[in-house]
């Protein structure tokens, strides 16, 4: 982990000098990988396009962009997360708690409205991440492993909330951020359009701002943030707290999108947001990578399994290509990693 | 991936060679009891394990049990001991060799590596034995694959691992277009590895054992056990996983012992396929990874047996003390409660061990400088 110890990029910006030309001190607004994704992403719909005309279309593109909501939400969490070197595996069985709660006690028992079923939601997210914030940035514990164990503890209070049946007739409070013709504006989901005003917020904080820049100080050398007056416990613990917060919020979309709730909600989907975070660029030893990178990786995803459903393979064969690009995406960052440090 | 620095522990490392915490002569005996307990894992696994089956003995003799939690019971209860131990035997390897090894592909291997073993043995009728093997060399490849993506190329083995996680589970499903193998060889096997057997001249005084224990686990075991404490591969991996530069200067092929571990992951678990296809009497294209997976168990058992994350530390008693006490507080909670609510509950004791043992491995980090 700490084996790796060539200067990166992006130290915190000292301020007073400008930079030189060769070392920038930020990575350019719209880095390589993020290039290459918008080049996959743009050829695939255009193959996608001719061989199934009906890929390009609204009915198509919407529940693609729909799907693609929660996992960049989330994603914006755990890219921060990962920044300074940390991972969350909780963030499913979170969701399971938090889409639980919101759709069978607000919704269903309570028959509370759109705006308090949203802040109960993003509060008891909130308060998740927060259990993990403190397990990690107080118990000096890795975070892989507090994580996994709160996971489990996430999962068996979902399942005691769920009570061995699933959530049916789910009144359509929800329906703004949902799926269906209320859930749209000028026709692109409401929850798309959120997820992209909350990446434009997290995208100039991360990189315009002393804070933002504290994560990055963080993971690329925890000790030397310290020395530098960074309060290294505490945007830890934010990291975190913030993850819970989107989950919250992205659990409000999930529940929206269907009118019932399964017990497995949220299963697998830890890991479907670790690989968008990474497909984007995101360096998982901490440091380096930007949300607008786990923008694309999720968009990427969502192409990919929509696709392949749309060109009448087996559903689970999506899997393997986002096995392959994680390869492929994490692989090309490493050639070019080495190749600058050569330079 | 870690928040407590990777600095940290090396600081207090030697704080601890030079500074007074040494051994003390003059420590009092209750200071002894909890330094032991502390740095000593498997002591604490052992009155943990004592403390849930004396708690469980005496639930079952007041009657709030479902069910007797005798000793047949607890033998019978150890066939569930045999996939979880050999996985974490395999993730002891992987997360021993140290640079953020750990390997999330494990169930999928299993579900991949059993579905190979369901058509050689259930479908092309190979000999048992040929079938095994081959399943055993399918599952070292599919690991070898991943440790040539983190030994050689370089990649964080999370990643690597996530990445074949998808790959192989995709591919286990579709292989055999997400049907199961059942066939009759397939379903004969349930009675040679899962079935509970009366041992040999001392069997009547001892409750009767699932073969699998002794098929499996304990070949297994007493493999692993000799290869990491008694040959040069064993202690070039505990060297890479504690400082991989040192290890590179001391001549030792860092890249091919990684590598290896990570082959060696696979191959214990195409054996696990084999006991799981045993075990469930079918070939399923989800064994590995349905609900919430095997890796995800595996690696608790490994944190839980005092393996640390960082590499390099790390011994085969604690992963079986760390089994064991799973498995049978496992057994316990499924006779406490009714119905659905004795897995949920075993979600929860896992998770709160797992917090805790973290917990208590950064404690005893920061006052005795290390847990063995």
């Amino acid at each position: 982990m700490s084996i790796d110890v060539v200067a990166r990029d992006e130290t915190p910006a000292s301020g007073s000098q400008p930079p030189a030309k060769r070392h920038r001190v930020l990575a350019p607004p719209v880095t390589g990988q993020e290039i290459v994704l918008i080049c996959v992403i743009a050829v695939l719909w255009v193959i996608l396009g001719f061989a199934t005309p009906a890929f390009v279309s609204a009915g198509s593109i919407q529940p693609l962009l729909g799907a693609v909501a929660p996992i960049a939400l989330i994603g914006i969490g755990m890219t921060v997360v990962i920044i300074t070197g940390g991972i969350d595996v909780s963030v499913g069985a979170a969701i399971a708690v938090c889409s639980v709660i919101t759709a069978k006690l607000v919704l269903v028992q309570a028959g509370l409205s759109l705006p308090v079923a949203v802040l109960i939601s993003v509060v008891v997210g909130g308060l998740l991440g927060l259990l993990n914030g403190v397990l990690i940035a107080y118990g000096r514990v890795h975070a892989i492993i507090i994580t996994f164990g709160t996971a489990n503890i996430f999962l068996w209070l979902s399942l005691k909330l769920f009570n061995s049946t699933t959530v049916n007739n789910i009144p359509d409070t929800l329906a703004p951020l949902g799926n269906g013709a209320a859930g749209r504006t000028l026709g692109v989901p409401n929850s798309f359009l959120i997820t992209v005003v909350l990446v434009a917020i997290a995208w100039i904080y991360l990189r315009h701002t002393a804070g933002g820049r504290h994560f990055y100080a963080i993971g690329g050398d925890q000790l030397a943030a310290e020395l530098a007056g960074v309060k290294v416990r505490q945007r830890v613990l934010t990291a975190y707290l913030l993850t819970g917060l989107l989950v919250g919020l992205a659990s409000c979309i999930v529940v929206a999108q269907g009118s019932n709730l399964g017990q497995n909600v949220g299963s697998g989907k830890e890991l479907a947001v670790i690989a968008a975070v990474v497909i984007g660029g995101t360096s998982i030893t901490g440091g380096r990578g930007s949300v607008l990178g786990t923008v694309l990786g999720a968009l990427l995803v969502q192409t990919v399994a929509s696709g392949v459903t749309q060109l009448g393979w087996r559903s689970e064969l999506s899997d393997l290509f986002v096995g392959v690009a994680i390869i492929i995406a994490v692989g090309a960052d490493l050639i070019r990693e080495r190749a600058r440090r050569k330079r | 991936m870690s928040i407590p620095t990777a600095a940290a522990p090396d600081l207090t490392a030697q704080d601890d060679q030079s500074g007074p915490p040494t051994p003390e002569r003059g420590e009092s005996l209750p200071a002894r009891v909890i330094r032991a307990l502390l740095t000593q894992r498997i002591v604490l696994l052992a009155v943990l394990l004592v403390l849930v089956v004396v708690y469980f003995m005496v639930l079952g003799a007041t009657g709030y049990l479902t069910a007797a939690y005798d000793f047949d019971y607890l033998s019978a209860a150890l066939i569930n001991a045999v996939p979880l131990a050999m996985l974490g035997f395999a993730e002891l390897f992987v997360i021993l060799s140290g640079r953020g090894g750990i390997d999330l592909s494990v169930g999928a291997i299993v579900s991949l590596a059993g579905m190979i073993f369901g058509f050689a043995y259930g479908r092309w009728g190979w000999p048992l034995w040929l079938a095994i093997v081959i399943t055993a060399l399918v599952g070292a490849v599919l690991g070898l694959v991943n440790g040539l993506l983190v030994a050689y190329i370089g990649f964080p083995a999370l990643i690597a691992t996530l990445a074949t996680y998808y790959a192989y589970k995709s591919l286990a499903v579709v292989i055999n277009n997400q049907r199961p193998i059942s066939t009759k060889p397939i379903q004969n096997l349930y009675e040679s590895t899962a079935r509970s057997v009366e041992l040999p001249l001392i069997g009547s005084w001892i409750p009767n054992v699932p073969k699998g224990i002794f098929l499996f686990l304990l070949p297994t075991l007493v493999v692993v056990w000799l290869l990491l404490a008694r040959t040069t591969y064993g202690r070039r991996v505990y060297a890479i996983g504690t400082n991989d530069i040192a290890a590179q200067w001391s001549a030792i092929g860092v890249r091919a012992t990684r590598a290896g571990a990570y082959a060696l992951s696979g191959l214990i678990s195409g054996l696990v396929a084999v006991v799981t296809v045993g075990q469930f009497a079918s070939a399923r294209p989800d064994a590995g990874v349905s609900g919430n997976g095997m890796a995800l168990p595996a690696i608790t058992i490994a944190v839980l047996g005092g393996v640390a994350i960082t590499g390099g530390i790390g011994r085969v008693s604690g992963i079986v003390l760390a089994t064991v006490l799973i498995v049978w507080m496992n057994a316990g909670i499924r006779l406490a409660f009714e119905g659905n609510a004795g897995p949920q509950y075993q979600l929860l004791a896992l998770g709160l061990l797992l917090v805790f043992a973290a917990l208590l491995n950064g404690f005893a980090l920061r006052r005795y400088g290390g847990v063995g």
